[in-house]
């Protein structure tokens, strides 16, 4: 199924305008990882906004699908998109990384905001997806569980631990989705902890395995739509996506996976943001 | 030096040894640049391993290297190295093994919050039999530190913070586990011993002139690095005479630094204790000064904690 070319442009827009905020909230904060929340905003707005079942006047729906954030350093990307549906204020936002505020370094676990568990030690939360999809079953509910994974969280054994459990149970109400920016924070994930054949290994786990191209937004939408249809094993999406995608200088370097940008290049990436909103509404 | 982060000072030690020490490796998991292991990687490609995110395949394949004769540093941080690898570093200890573990981002670390802070680790390390658990009070103890752990073999922990140590030492320091490290003598008897680790060194000898002035009562600062083995008789002769004792340290309190003072004071000398560090909690997102001024490294804690214990009977 294909969006039409109207809605497409609206979500794209979103998209972008989203990444000015996880740049806004990151540059106040002077702290706080650019590159991998850039990167996967797309997914997680997306999940919420089209595939998941989840009402945000009640972010506690009994049978709600559930979203972990496994990679937890992404967590301004999770807190701009929970904004975006209305669950947390705009100038909340603001409040990253501070002193007292609800939006942590890393998602602390908050039923009112949507955070099923605290991430930020990676691997944990894939784990911890298994259960929840373990405890669906039990509970004979269809609600699906969808965790986000760094292709570097990836290096941890607990990933899998869980991907073989996961196969053995049958969890075709899971759907991981790894976040293939190819960056990890020393360098290149192949450089550091080759991780090719990617999908070869998760088949040979037993997981059916789809690919996609993350910056197209048909094919993200039919990636995870597609992998709710997957009857007895789970599913990873692996998504192949641009560490700081949409910030030229941010792209492809291990070197804003955890710093902050300045003034100068906090505005200029605005700059540079605003230009392609211009042509999307443009064209 | 002097002013350089901790982890820069790792960084180096690393890097100027690497000759000195044919048989060091250094092993790393994806956390290279902010450990300051890169330094090596750069000079020393052949004799550097980063296992990705993997700390317990690091720790594992660190214990071989041992068992083979290498002397593997493994550095990451505090809480990651500790926590999802503990059981491997028992095993490295049960059999004595010459691995020398240093992290940094030991305490409070600041925006990265609560899933980052290590305020359990030294918990986990200190019940090992066997491991040497050390943690130094600036960058001179830094250097000596590492130099004692690399001449003496068996296993190491070596605590370092995420950002810079305030000097307390001269520079002409030396560093000897034994030896108890006075920051601040004051008399033979004192009211108040303060003992710190770490950054709790530094926080004691700043309000501690004027807490004397104030309050009219003498004051004696140690910095007790060495976690484990403490040189009981060692401390104990010298603070025997000292009123009231506090510890000061970037920790949990339920069993850390101070629970292990308490447990020698109360068995050798029982005398009064408080205990400064972080109570019943994880630890949050904030600047370093909100962070330690919430978890009580004040001075008007500290005045607090010295009052209960001159007017508690
Ligand atoms: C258990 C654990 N070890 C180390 C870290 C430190 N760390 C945070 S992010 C990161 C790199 C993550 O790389 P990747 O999964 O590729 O994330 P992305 O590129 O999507 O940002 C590391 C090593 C951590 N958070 N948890
Ligand atoms: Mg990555």
């Amino acid at each position: 199924m294909q969006i039409s070319s109207i809605e497409e442009k609206v979500l794209l827009t979103d998209i972008l305008k989203l990444k000015k905020q996880i740049l806004k909230m990151i540059w106040i904060a002077q702290s706080g990882h650019p590159g991998g929340s850039l990167s996967c905003v797309n997914l997680i707005y997306l999940l919420y906004k089209k595939v998941m079942k989840f009402d945000a006047k009640n972010p506690l729906m009994e049978d709600r699908d559930i979203f972990i954030l496994s990679k937890g350093h992404a967590a301004p990307a999770l807190y701009a998109v929970l904004s975006k549906i209305g669950l947390i204020e705009k100038k909340e936002l603001y409040t990253l990384r501070s002193f007292g505020s609800r939006l942590q370094g890393h998602p602390k676990k908050n039923k009112d905001l949507g955070i099923e568990i605290s991430t930020g030690s990676l691997g944990i939360g894939f784990s911890v997806s298994i259960g929840c999809a373990l405890a669906a079953k039990l509970n004979n509910n269809n609600k699906k569980i969808f965790t986000l994974l760094g292709d570097g969280e990836l290096n941890e054994g607990v990933v899998w631990e869980a991907a073989m459990a996961a196969s053995h149970y049958k969890l075709d109400n899971l759907i991981a989705i790894v976040d293939r920016n190819g960056i990890q924070s020393d360098g290149s994930t192949e450089e550091v902890m080759s991780l090719e054949p990617l999908a070869d290994k998760w088949k040979a786990f037993g997981w059916e395995v789809i690919e996609i191209d993350g910056s197209n937004i048909n094919e993200i939408i039919n990636g995870f739509k597609n992998a709710c249809k997957i009857f007895r094993k789970p599913t990873v999406v692996i998504s192949y996506l641009i560490k700081g995608s949409d910030v030229s200088f941010m792209e492809h370097t291990r070197r804003y996976h955890g710093k902050p940008p300045n003034k100068e290049e906090y505005e200029s990436a605005v700059l540079e943001i605003n230009k392609q909103i211009e042509i999307i509404q443009g064209d | 030096m002097i002013n350089l982060p901790a982890r820069d000072v790792l960084g180096n030690f690393l890097t100027y040894n690497g000759d000195k020490y044919q048989n060091m490796v250094v092993l790393n998991a994806d956390l290279s640049l902010s450990t300051k292991s890169d330094i090596f990687a750069q000079k020393y490609p052949h004799r550097f391993f980063n296992f990705g995110i993997a700390e317990q395949n690091m720790i594992g394949a660190s214990m071989g290297f041992a068992i083979s004769n290498k002397m593997p540093i493994v550095c990451g941080f505090s809480l990651f190295t500790t926590g999802r690898a503990w059981e491997f570093i028992r095993l490295a200890c049960h059999d004595n093994l010459n691995i020398k573990f240093i992290t940094t981002h030991g305490g409070l670390v600041g925006g990265d919050g609560s899933t980052h802070s290590a305020l359990e680790d030294l918990s986990l390390m200190a019940c090992l039999p066997n491991l040497n658990v050390i943690v130094p009070g600036d960058n001179i103890e830094i250097v000596k530190v590492l130099e004692y752990a690399f001449r003496i073999p068996g296993p190491f922990y070596i605590r370092l913070p995420r950002g810079n140590l305030n000097v307390i030492h001269k520079k002409d320091f030396e560093f000897d586990p034994n030896a108890i490290d006075v920051i601040k003598n004051g008399n033979e008897s004192n009211d108040i011993c303060i003992i710190g680790i770490g950054s709790g060194s530094y926080i004691a000898s700043q309000f501690a002139l004027k807490l004397e002035q104030e309050l009219h009562i003498s004051i004696r600062i140690l910095n007790q690095s060495t976690i484990k083995p403490i040189n009981t008789k060692n401390l104990i002769s010298l603070i025997k005479n000292d009123k009231n004792v506090i510890v000061i340290e970037e920790h949990n309190t339920y069993c850390g630094f101070g629970s292990i003072i308490s447990r020698i004071i109360s068995e050798y000398c029982p005398k009064k204790i408080k205990i400064i560090g972080i109570e019943n909690s994880f630890g949050q997102s904030g600047s370093r000064n909100e962070l330690l001024e919430y978890y009580g490294f004040s001075y008007k804690n500290l005045k607090k904690k010295i009052l209960e214990l001159l007017n508690e009977k």
